[in-house]
């Protein structure tokens, strides 16, 4: 069957439907192509829905601090409650030798305008009694949220569709037509469609995407490890708490390397989230092991051992499920893809969200939206075009 | 069956629920009903659940002719994260 569109979007992952959506509003006709059977089959399923805004560097800091703004009324927005929760974030460590750092990462995003408070130990432990006594000192602030990840992929398909997007499940892209420098149709098994753009939100395999249209995207999927508990009461003050060694392990990719600490290699830093239900996710870690998305004792073991030192209570409590996520993560600098590519000069890129996909999905969406209907975007996109690449040679050498 | 009847008794789920979300959002496999609903959420990870929501999926949409199981995941049975940790310093 022929179809034409406006804009097709490859990936109906948490940033294909933000995009899908805010496309939709404006009346533009988009068509979404999604390989599996439904929706967040992916990393948007796998993940703690944690948006912590002081885990943010620039220049993605001030994507994520958008994005939190835009979750704050995107419930009322979309018509679909996606559990939106203004829990705040604690980073803290139990480590005395990284005081230093924990300092330094309190002045640093207090000049970033971060209303951030550093708190000791003992304190930290009255506020909040689940902390244990390792816990030497933290930083927290309260303009982060959690949001229910699935509800936010599943609200923005919903609201797109009602807006008059075309969903196409179970059906995977085999082929892109390119005349004169433009992608004039996608084929799949069951249909070709010929779009004006096309978006590639396909997270861990938009390299594979990226191919089709004859160019490197250069993107691996990196795995990362959840553990669910059973319900408990809920904490009296913090619900999202990181381990300062989150900081290196989720963005220093040399440090990473050089160290020889066994749980760093296997990037295992604690993130512990508490849903509204009282299940803890438990998290993270990052690995690079292609497209196997199993679960290993190992890391689970690195992972739970680091949060009976944050939170020893956890100890006693049943772990129900365990899951792992594969997500994109751009080798050269860790950073995102937003981006209009120069040949085929209507193929845009919305990937290499690692870690932040929930966080950064609302912005992705309303900044990729703008740059395909004006062609400029509400916020500098720069640090994330695809044109930083230009220069990299062996640009397929991926690290492992 | 009657409309009220919980379908998932570990997150108390109703087969109202559950039929309601498979028509708002086209559903057609058990764990997508579990990422709408939290049917299958809890403590016995849709052991009792899978099988009738697999049914009500069958019934509610007709074209289907074999509905998907729940995704298998670790582990089978709870177990406190204090064994999963494993011994002070041991890791393999």
């Amino acid at each position: 069957m022929n179809k034409v569109v406006d804009v097709v979007i490859i990936g109906a992952g948490v940033i294909g439907c933000s995009i899908a959506y805010n496309l939709a509003k404006k009346g533009v006709k988009v068509a979404v192509v999604e390989k599996k059977i439904g929706l967040s089959f992916g990393a948007s399923g796998t993940n703690h829905g944690g948006c912590p805004l002081q885990l943010f560097e620039p220049p993605v800091l001030e994507l994520a601090r958008e994005s939190i703004k835009l979750y704050k009324d995107l419930s009322d927005q979309i018509g679909y409650d996606v559990e939106y929760e203004n829990v705040g974030s604690l980073v803290c460590s139990v480590n005395e030798k990284q005081y230093p750092d924990i300092e330094k990462h309190f002045r640093k995003k207090k000049e970033e305008g971060i209303n951030v408070h550093l708190i000791e130990g003992k304190k930290l432990r009255e506020m909040e009694p689940t902390l244990g006594k390792d816990v030497v000192v933290g930083v927290e602030e309260w303009e982060s949220c959690t949001v229910n990840p699935f509800k936010v992929n599943y609200g923005f398909a919903y609201a797109a569709k009602k807006l008059g997007t075309e969903f196409f499940f179970s059906t995977e892209v085999k082929k892109m037509e390119i005349k004169k420098g433009e992608i004039v149709s996608i084929v799949t098994e069951s249909e070709k469609i010929k779009p004006r753009f096309v978006v590639n939100a396909a997270g861990a395999w938009s390299c594979k995407v990226g191919e089709m249209a004859g160019i490197t995207v250069p993107i691996i999927p990196r795995k990362g490890q959840i553990i669910v508990t059973e319900s408990v009461p809920l904490n009296k003050r913090w619900r999202q708490i990181s381990d300062a060694d989150y900081l290196t392990t989720a963005f220093n990719l040399e440090a990473v390397k050089k160290s020889k600490d066994p749980r760093i290699k296997l990037g295992v830093a604690g993130v512990f989230v508490q849903e509204n239900t009282g299940n803890w996710t438990i998290g993270s870690s990052r690995e690079f092991a292609g497209y196997d998305n199993k679960v290993t004792i190992t890391t689970v073991r690195h992972i739970a051992k680091r949060a009976i030192k944050f939170i020893p209570k956890l100890k006693e409590i049943n772990c129900i499920r365990i899951f792992a996520g594969l997500r994109p993560f751009c080798y050269i600098d860790g950073l995102p893809i937003i981006s209009k590519v120069e040949n085929p000069g209507n193929f845009i890129l919305a990937t290499g969200h690692a870690g932040e996909g929930i966080t950064l999905a609302p912005i992705t969406g309303k900044l990729v939206s703008e740059l395909i209907t004006e062609g400029k975007t509400s916020l500098p996109i720069e640090p994330f075009s695809f044109s930083r690449f230009k220069n990299i040679k062996n640009i397929n050498k991926t690290p492992v | 069956m009657e409309r009220k009847v919980i379908i998932c008794r570990c997150e108390e789920v109703t087969e109202e629920e559950i039929r309601e979300a498979i028509r708002k959002f086209n559903l057609k496999t058990v764990d997508e009903v579990k990422r709408v609903t939290r049917a299958g959420m809890g403590l016995c990870q849709g052991r009792t659940c899978g099988p009738l929501i697999e049914r009500i999926i069958a019934e509610e949409n007709k074209k289907i002719s074999k509905v998907q199981p729940f995704s298998k995941r670790p582990p089978v049975r709870p177990v406190k994260i204090g064994l999963l940790a494993g011994k002070e310093g041991e890791i393999n």
